[in-house]
């Protein structure tokens, strides 16, 4: 163990899950490790059962992302539904380098089902063969494809939000930025799950959370590495592929940021909600105590995992139910 | 990241993945996790409602992790513990796993509640992580003096000896037996060697290391013989055994028992006899032995060396 700080302890049942799931994957996530997580994991269900099983359609479109490539968006609806309903604009986590756009899709299914939403989910191009700002790019593209084609898609214009995951959280967060600065499409709303937001690698969090839990410090720094190469951690990154460099969040949309409190990117995130109020910009975040990285995923039976889908899910009824 | 590393699931309902269920529930009682997590872990591995009535009262959780209201249709398979009784909402068909589910559910279960029970004292007292004073006040309610000198029995949590009550720790769900001048040790566990009573967390210890070395030829462990081998015991780490402990587990059956019989008698004739062979052809053997080992079992190192890796080994094999 390299672990060097004393940290909050592990809530009693995330413990017990990261024991049991402790064989399938250590904690450090090293750059030689990047294909084999590629493959995904064997038993894994087909996404469009997964989809089939929650009442919801897919259609695939091509668009145009960064440089005018080709890259996928995927739209999700209920089956059958027709007319209008909010919008997701969907950006995968998997710490830069992992994942494909339905990576994580649990988490705004119900969003779906639940509030007639349409969303759009992403091919984002991912590192390290495509790096920064190929990712922060080819989200900004979809989310411009997703306002442009709102009315086509059932989308009040209106009513849409961005939400992501961890690395699709920071995403997210880019892309808000992105959006604001370019006077591009109008956000509702930004969800940011457990986001991964600064690139510097100077929290306590990520010095506590170092060979223990799930994406650790060291993964964190394989995945920040494969998006900027030499350039992490120096005066030569955007406040869009990391967006704990913004120095203004003012004109954002109201964010939701949530977290565990033994996770590297908890100081980052408390520090994100910290910016964004000090600038005037709304945002509602929930520290969950003893969470690890992506608790509310790999343990959705336990009181806290359950609690913090709750807390998510209700923000996001509030603000799309207006 | 669950797509990393995935999350907990039903099990193979046709296979038995013992040691998923032992690690999740030894952890979740380890970590002090309550009744509920309990109720939840049995739901989630099983795939189907877990229960429990104690005292008179219901508790439900679905697969999930919800709770469930209402009375259950079905109850079973079921286990009885103490004041009530745990069960899966499986119903007629049997499924492989679900037994395994529910026996570590009940012991899980017989533990967390024991913790608010009164007679927590002995879970106190060889619990490292509490405050001297704590220990203290627990051993006065189990009649001992700090300085008392007793030993500690750690037996298999299956092992329901007479006096034994089950406690969680560092080393999982197992039982432990207070021993003194009056009480024989039981018929299969570690002994911690003879300490004071206030240093019963460092006993507890010592006899979870002497059980993990007991097995068929060695039922009961003494700590209190190992001495200073059991140092080496408690720094082994079984997933890289050291080569004088490879080398050991690659010979046959046969092989092992000559060498046995070398280590522990005084003379290769004494080995001779033990082993019913030909003087010349142990002679041979012991030769052939020597240099399979890279060491002379017979001399005074050799055997130290022999007599560790063959402790050591114990902890490796199944």
């Amino acid at each position: 163990m390299a672990e060097t700080l004393p940290r909050p302890p592990f809530d009693p049942e995330l413990e017990a899950v990261l024991a049991v799931l402790a064989e399938a994957l250590p904690p450090a996530i090293t750059p030689e490790m990047i294909p084999v997580l590629r493959q995904g994991l064997p038993g894994a269900i087909p996404i469009d059962e997964l989809l089939a099983e929650a009442g919801v359609e897919r259609v695939d479109h091509v668009i145009p992302g960064y440089g005018a490539a080709d890259i996928e968006v995927s739209v999700l609806r209920r089956i059958g539904s027709t007319g209008v309903g909010p919008g997701v604009f969907h950006t995968h986590g998997g710490g830069m380098i992992i994942g494909d756009r339905f990576t994580g899709i649990g988490q705004i299914l119900p969003w779906i089902v639940e509030h007639g939403a349409v969303a759009v989910t992403v091919e984002y191009r991912l590192a390290p063969e495509f790096p920064d700002p190929y990712p922060i790019e080819d989200c900004y593209a979809g989310l411009v494809w997703t306002a442009e084609n709102a009315h086509e898609l059932g989308i009040d214009p209106e009513r849409l939000i961005i939400a992501g995951a961890s690395a699709g959280g920071g995403l997210a967060a880019g892309t808000a930025l992105l959006a604001r600065d370019r006077q591009g499409p109008a956000l509702a709303g930004q969800v940011l799950i457990y986001p991964m937001l600064d690139d510097r690698d100077e929290t306590v969090s990520t010095a506590q959370v170092n060979g223990v839990g799930v994406w650790d410090r060291t993964s964190n720094i394989t995945g920040w590495s494969a998006l900027l190469g030499d350039r992490r951690g120096t005066a030569d990154v955007s406040i869009y592929a990391a967006p704990a460099r913004a120095t203004d969040l003012s004109g954002l949309p109201p964010a939701f940021i949530d977290c565990g409190s033994v996770e590297v990117f908890r100081d980052e995130d408390v520090a994100y909600a910290t910016a964004l109020w000090h600038a005037g910009t709304q945002a509602e975040l929930h520290v969950w105590p003893g969470g690890f990285h992506g608790f509310d995923q790999m343990a959705p039976q336990s009181a806290i995992g359950q609690a913090m889908v709750a807390a998510r899910d209700a923000w996001v009824a509030r603000l799309l139910s207006q | 990241m669950q797509e990393l590393v995935g999350r907990i699931t039903a099990l193979d309902p046709e296979a038995s993945e013992t040691l998923k269920v032992i690690t999740y529930f030894d952890a979740l009682v380890g970590a002090g996790a309550g009744i509920d997590a309990l109720l939840r872990a049995a739901a989630t591995l099983s795939g189907v409602t877990a229960g429990l009535e104690h005292r008179d009262r219901i508790r439900r959780r679905d697969a999930s992790g919800r709770q469930v209201d209402g009375d259950p249709v079905v109850t079973s398979p079921a286990r009885d513990v103490p004041g009530g009784r745990v069960w899966l909402e499986r119903g007629d068909i049997h499924v492989v796993a679900d037994e395994m589910v529910v026996e570590r559910f009940a012991l899980a279960v017989t533990v967390t509640l024991a913790r608010h029970e009164p007679d927590a004292a002995l879970e106190i007292v060889i619990d490292r992580d509490r405050p001297r004073a704590d220990r203290v006040a627990s051993l006065a309610r189990l009649r001992l003096d700090a300085s008392s000198r007793v030993r500690i029995a750690a037996l298999p949590p299956d092992h329901d000896e007479p006096g034994s009550v089950l406690l969680a720790g560092h080393a999982g769900v197992l039982r432990g037996l207070l021993l003194d001048s009056t009480r024989e040790a039981p018929a299969r566990g570690g002994i911690s060697p003879w300490v004071r009573a206030d240093l019963l967390p460092e006993g507890w210890e010592a006899a979870t290391l002497a059980l993990r070395l007991t097995g068929p030829a060695h039922p009961v462990v003494d700590a209190g013989e190992l001495g200073s081998l059991l140092l080496a015991v408690g720094a082994f780490d079984p997933s890289a055994p050291p080569e004088d402990v490879t080398t050991l587990a690659g010979l046959d059956p046969r092989s092992r028992d000559v060498l046995d019989a070398l280590v522990n008698t005084d003379s290769l004739r004494g080995a001779s006899a033990a082993l019913g062979m030909h003087h010349s052809t142990v002679q041979a053997r012991h030769e052939a032995l020597t240099r399979d080992l890279g060491y002379d079992p017979r001399s005074p190192l050799g055997r130290a060396r022999y007599l560790t890796a063959e402790l050591l080994l114990r902890l490796v094999a199944p």
